[in-house]
């Protein structure tokens, strides 16, 4: 039987149907789409899961086309506020890296070494400018902030609600919503100094936290195409009995396989930083990001025109691929970053670095 | 939440961790390389597996244990895993090492008699596959039987004290310079298209054998068309059982698809693009292009790696195998194009040896064969569907 007779009266895959209220109830279970095929829900990591668990968590959210900031908060958000020392707040957060922001200390330090304003009485800070598509803002309890003060780069949080929301979206219907800031003052209490290296972490976990969501989308890829080529049938045999089908189907399982290795491999260093996470990192989100059309392409090639439609889930996975691809340095971006540091003689250490 | 309930679990790949003693070892060898890079034998040339002969170096190397080092020590190897084997060629395809006399002996001939060798075989040849003073060469394919090689026409009749070997191996790598082949012949007819074959060791110095040079389309001299001209072979040089020769054979692809060689042939190409910079800076979209080019490298060494790490741990990965070939020979071939568009260069095999023109010339004569060496790649994608869907 062709499994695939087209039937209109199928409910409709709908992105702009997402259900967002479970994880609000449940600060700690993120519900899926209902109408996925995996219904169950994915539990948030606790804060103190490795790396690499918080990765293949999100790998799944990715796969699942979870409707949460999932890998926003347990690979971003969380790990950052942990490691300067700010509270976690309940919930989805969300983050945003804008050294363009206009951040001056709101009572500046009258004397002292330096230009005026460089420091303050304390660290309160009035805050001016454009947070542009933060990932799930309307839905976040909060967002961590990394941007430049007179004193040098810091970190702060803010409630959405305190700025003035455009609500906006991504391919896939994911809110990317931009946070207008006028001289918003953030209290003393919500702010660090950091380091130049944290700045610098922060994007790289924002890259690989994408990198991994990529990954498990390109696998709800692979899964959905070698389904709908064992089960469909023309000229009388399934299209996985085709040649030309396998010879396109093979590229794209080979293409899912090398992101999920490319994140998998900027696991540990991520964690033990220097320049071997700037290194993997750098050639995951490049290698994730590179890979999404052909993988894109190919599942869609293969689903025929079922998967152009919302009667297929496919696009729950497409879409994200191409929004997913452009977010946190696309692969142009990373790949220029990740070549700038090669010299003839460091190329081949730096490929075997790690392990 | 686990991924073992993936779809994809057929094409898993362990995560890899290097033992402390990898990376001690890698060490070794690149002080090795540097050393020999001022004797002048370590030139940074492409596919320097299949081209770069040179049995001297393959003895020196031998004498520091890296040859046939996955071996047992009783019979002469270094009885070290095939992660730290994986270390070693890593390191000399990386620099373009001219490792292909003894390539064969270490990854297929030495395994292969350890495996399936009399223990008369394996003192005599293992030994001498260690000290690098063995070259061995593969002949499987023919005129007629390449990816179909259960096809194969070259028989073995029974004679009073061994077999009469009569055919014509292709393709033959090194028979012209090498001491011995391991010969895939029919010595039964059978229904079963992939029984009734077995495999020989054969001399190929032994009356009878003629080797005929193929010239490549550069005009090298590697491949041979390899007579058997009614060749006589003892019985004490069948390898392994009569009959068993497709399944031997057929074991042995994980190791021989998934290997370093499979991705870094081209390697010294992209150093050498990078020493051009060296000269004039790199504009920003030549950088891009070769940032998404090392970044596809590391993650395709990642996927071996992973191969590596399971036939260390007694799987028999041959789904993975054949993926690793097919995005590891496509990048070979995609580097050189890549190479030649970022840093436009009239390709030229008459420039200065090592110059980049000449670098570009040899990997892009090549590269037609990276795709087709190991098993074509269209086949092994029919391997890697088939590996999902009998899942």
């Amino acid at each position: 039987m062709n499994t695939h007779t087209i039937d209109t009266g199928a409910p409709v895959i709908s992105a702009d149907a997402y259900d967002t209220t479970a994880f609000f109830a449940e600060p700690d279970a993120i519900a899926t789409v209902a109408n996925t095929t995996a219904p169950d829900a994915v539990a948030l990591p606790s804060p103190d899961a490795s790396t690499a668990e918080l990765l293949a968590a999100a790998q799944e959210a990715g796969r699942r086309a979870v409707p949460a900031p999932f890998a926003e908060t347990a690979l971003v958000a969380r790990p950052l506020l942990c490691r300067v020392g700010l509270p976690v707040p309940e919930g989805p957060l969300s983050y945003a890296v804008a050294p363009e922001l206009t951040v001056h200390y709101a009572r500046p330090a009258a004397s002292g070494v330096g230009s005026a304003g460089c420091s303050g009485e304390d660290d309160t800070l009035l805050v001016t400018g454009t947070l542009r598509r933060v990932p799930w803002a309307r839905a976040a309890s909060a967002v961590v902030v990394l941007a430049s003060a007179p004193s040098g780069p810091v970190l702060f949080t803010l409630t959405p609600d305190r700025a003035v929301l455009t609500p906006g979206g991504n391919l896939a219907e994911e809110p990317r919503d931009d946070l207008h800031l006028a001289a918003l003052e953030i209290p003393a209490s919500h702010v660090r100094r950091i380091s130049p290296e944290l700045l610098d972490e922060a994007r790289l976990r924002a890259a690989l936290a994408r990198s991994a969501l990529i990954a498990g989308a390109a696998e709800r890829c692979v899964e959905l195409t070698v389904a709908h080529t064992g089960a469909r049938t023309q000229f009388g045999r399934p299209l996985s009995r085709f040649q030309a089908v396998k010879q396109e189907e093979a590229r794209l399982i080979e293409e899912a396989a090398l992101v999920r290795a490319a994140v998998q491999a900027a696991a540990a260093p991520l964690d033990t930083g220097g320049p071997a996470a700037h290194f993997t990192v750098a050639a995951a989100k490049t290698q994730a990001s590179a890979s999404a059309a052909e993988i894109a392409r190919i599942a869609h090639q293969l689903h025929g025109a079922i998967g152009i439609t919302r009667l297929s889930p496919l696009h729950l996975a497409t879409t994200r691929l191409w929004s997913w691809r452009d977010e946190d340095g696309d692969e142009t971006s990373w790949a220029r970053s990740l070549a700038r540091t090669l010299t003839p003689a460091g190329l081949w250490p730096a490929l075997t670095a790690t392990p | 939440m686990s991924p073992s309930t993936s779809m994809l679990s057929p094409i898993a790949f362990p995560d890899v961790a290097l033992p402390e003693s990898a990376r001690r070892l890698r060490a070794e060898v690149r002080a090795f390389l540097d050393e020999e890079r001022g004797r002048g034998t370590v030139l940074g040339r492409p596919d320097s597996w299949l081209a770069g002969w040179d049995p001297g170096f393959s003895r020196r190397l031998a004498e520091r244990g890296w040859v046939g080092m996955a071996l047992p020590a009783e019979y002469g190897g270094a009885g070290r895993g095939f992660l730290e084997r994986y270390v070693v060629i890593e390191e000399l395809l990386a620099a373009g090492a001219p490792v292909s006399a003894h390539w064969v002996s270490d990854r297929q001939a030495g395994p292969s008699v350890l495996q399936h060798g009399t223990e008369e075989q394996r003192r005599f040849f293992l030994p001498r596959i260690a000290a690098g003073q063995c070259f061995f060469s593969i002949g499987m394919s023919e005129k007629s039987s390449g990816s179909d090689l259960a096809s194969v026409r070259t028989r073995a009749e029974r004679t009073a004290d061994g077999w009469r070997l009569t055919g014509t191996k292709m393709w033959t790598g090194g028979a012209h310079v090498n001491d011995y082949a391991i010969v895939l012949a029919r010595t039964d007819d059978a229904e079963d298209r992939h029984a009734g074959l077995s495999q020989f060791i054969v001399d190929l110095r032994a009356p009878g054998v003629r080797v005929e040079p193929i010239r490549l389309m550069s005009g090298e001299h590697r491949f041979n068309a390899f007579h058997l001209e009614g060749v006589d072979v003892p019985d004490g040089m069948l390898l392994g059982r009569r009959g068993d020769g497709w399944k031997q054979v057929t074991g042995e692809l994980a190791f021989e698809r998934s290997g370093p060689e499979r991705y870094l042939s081209t390697f010294p190409l992209l150093v050498s693009l990078l020493r051009e910079f060296g000269q004039r800076p790199a504009t920003a979209e030549q950088l891009t292009r070769v940032g998404i080019l090392t970044a596809r490298l590391h993650g395709i060494r990642r996927l071996s790696l992973g191969v590596a790490a399971a036939l260390d741990a007694g799987d028999a990965p041959d789904t993975q195998a054949a993926l690793v070939k097919d995005l590891g020979t496509r990048l070979e071939g995609t580097l050189v194009d890549t190479v030649r568009s970022v840093l436009p260069t009239p390709a030229d095999p008459h420039a200065t040896p090592g110059s980049h023109a000449e670098l570009l010339a040899f990997a892009l004569l090549h590269s037609p064969g990276y795709t087709l060496r190991g098993g074509t790649n269209e086949i092994l994608r029919g391997i890697i569907t088939r590996g999902l869907e009998q899942h």
